[in-house]
């Protein structure tokens, strides 16, 4: 059947990104660690156990935790340049 | 307007049928059929709002997507809107964008809710958007497909599948289309948009992060107080109830006339339900909607539904008989999304 009607692609790529990972420690000895608590129910309490076991295990000298404004946005600049200036790792997660 | 060659990948299909089941193969519709759009019907879309295709409607920060008015126009040919909706359409998406509505967080969420959207304006009775009987129903064009042209929007141009980047846990039917007007004919007070700061001969609509309506039954009361009473009875433990996120109230016509013949203003209204949804620590803890343990002070602490009065944004519409109004929760909380309002601008 001969082709009659031309219809048009209604999606977006998305713009691409370059990602550049910051470089990991080879070890978290001694290292202070930045947690970024979401604000949902108990984050900040698993947060803290992981720290807490990071401290016991792997050497970990502190801790610093912090609360986005809300779990539906990037941690705001405030926070982030805290932790960029304070710590040499950080921890963040969303979960229900 | 809208002479610049159109930058979307086009296929070649026999007939409208074939188009129909294309759009399904590549998983480009919310399970309803589409209408195919082509060259013709994109363009009068672009002609309509007078915008050039590249024109960037929105800007979705945490997708690094720029939707441009050719793919508004595309889904809204597909959604089955009239050209003469497309500035509408345009001003909703302007507003899922605005930063103060925090496009990921409602559209990602588990929460599952659904652009709700109000159309006020001379434009809302140009278009015929429904704000009487039947309210949320089915039955008007322009309220089943302006709803439907953004939620394909969402769908096609900002990637929010379901299942992928839309993680409702439940959803609800307003996902397919959730667009009302008020009923300004009517109503015996200010507008929304007007509420706003628009001028009454504007148009504009409001985008919400809603959850399903809730309807709310009274027909003993022939007072403003009496009727709003089982309205907050009904709301105080509603939605994500610890959120605080902002409520729609829907008043429609039976419950309209009896709150105003009492004098009651929309300020009146949000007042008095603000102070009746309070609920007191102990409930929410008891209820596990808070964690912890009941401490004495809890019994006699109190928290508003709402963080503030001006957080129920009150619309008149609805059928004119009947003893139902309606409540909407919105998603999350306030710090999360908020309703927006932009002007629709005409051509």
């Amino acid at each position: 059947m001969d082709k009659q009607i031309r219809v048009f692609d209604p999606t977006t790529t998305p713009k691409e990104q370059a990602l550049c990972y910051a470089p990991r420690p080879t070890t978290l000895q001694g290292k202070k660690v930045g947690l970024v608590e979401n604000t949902k129910y108990n984050s900040d309490t698993l947060l803290l156990k992981i720290g807490k076991i990071l401290q016991e295990e792997y050497g970990v000298q502190g801790m610093l935790l912090r609360r986005k404004r809300n779990a539906g946005v990037p941690a705001h600049e405030e926070i982030i340049g805290e932790i960029k200036a304070e710590c040499d790792v950080v921890i963040a997660g969303v979960g229900d | 307007m809208g002479s610049a060659n159109l930058q979307s990948k086009s296929y070649e299909v026999s007939d409208t049928s074939e188009a129909i089941e294309f759009y399904y193969d590549k998983g480009w519709t919310d399970g309803l059929p589409i209408v195919p759009p082509t060259e013709a019907s994109i363009r009068a879309m672009l002609d309509a709002a007078k915008l050039e295709p590249g024109q960037e409607i929105a800007f979705i920060e945490n997708r690094q997507v720029s939707v441009t008015a050719e793919k508004v126009a595309i889904n809204a040919v597909m959604a089955g809107c009239k050209p003469e909706y497309m500035p509408v359409v345009v001003a909703a998406v302007e507003a899922i964008g605005d930063p103060r509505y925090g496009y990921h967080g409602p559209a990602a969420s588990t929460g599952g809710s659904a652009v709700f959207m109000l159309v006020n304006g001379p434009m809302a009775r140009e278009l015929d958007i429904n704000c009487g009987d039947n309210l949320f129903g089915p039955g008007w064009r322009a309220n089943a497909t302006i709803g439907r042209a953004v939620r394909l929007i969402m769908r096609n141009a900002i990637g929010t599948l379901p299942g992928k980047l839309d993680r409702s846990t439940l959803g609800h039917p307003g996902k397919y289309t959730y667009c009302i007007a008020e009923n300004e004919a009517e109503s015996p007070w200010p507008p929304v948009h007007v509420e706003r700061g628009f001028r009454p001969e504007q148009n504009a609509v409001t985008v919400f992060a809603a959850l399903a309506p809730h309807q709310v039954s009274n027909q003993l009361s022939n007072t403003a107080a009496g009727v709003l009473t089982t309205m907050a009875d009904s709301m105080h433990i509603s939605g994500s109830v610890t959120g605080q996120p902002q409520y729609v109230v829907v008043l429609a016509g039976e419950h309209m006339r009896t709150i105003a013949s009492d004098g009651w203003s929309k300020a009146d209204v949000k007042q008095f339900l603000f102070e009746h949804t309070h609920n007191s620590i102990a409930h929410l803890k008891r209820t596990n909607r808070m964690p912890g343990a009941v401490l004495p002070e809890d019994e006699t602490t109190m928290r508003p539904l709402v963080q503030t009065p001006e957080d129920f944004i009150v619309i008149a519409a609805g059928g004119r008989a009947g003893v139902a109004s309606a409540f909407i929760p919105g998603w999350g909380g306030r710090s999360s999304s908020q309703s927006v309002t932009k002007e629709i601008r005409r051509p």
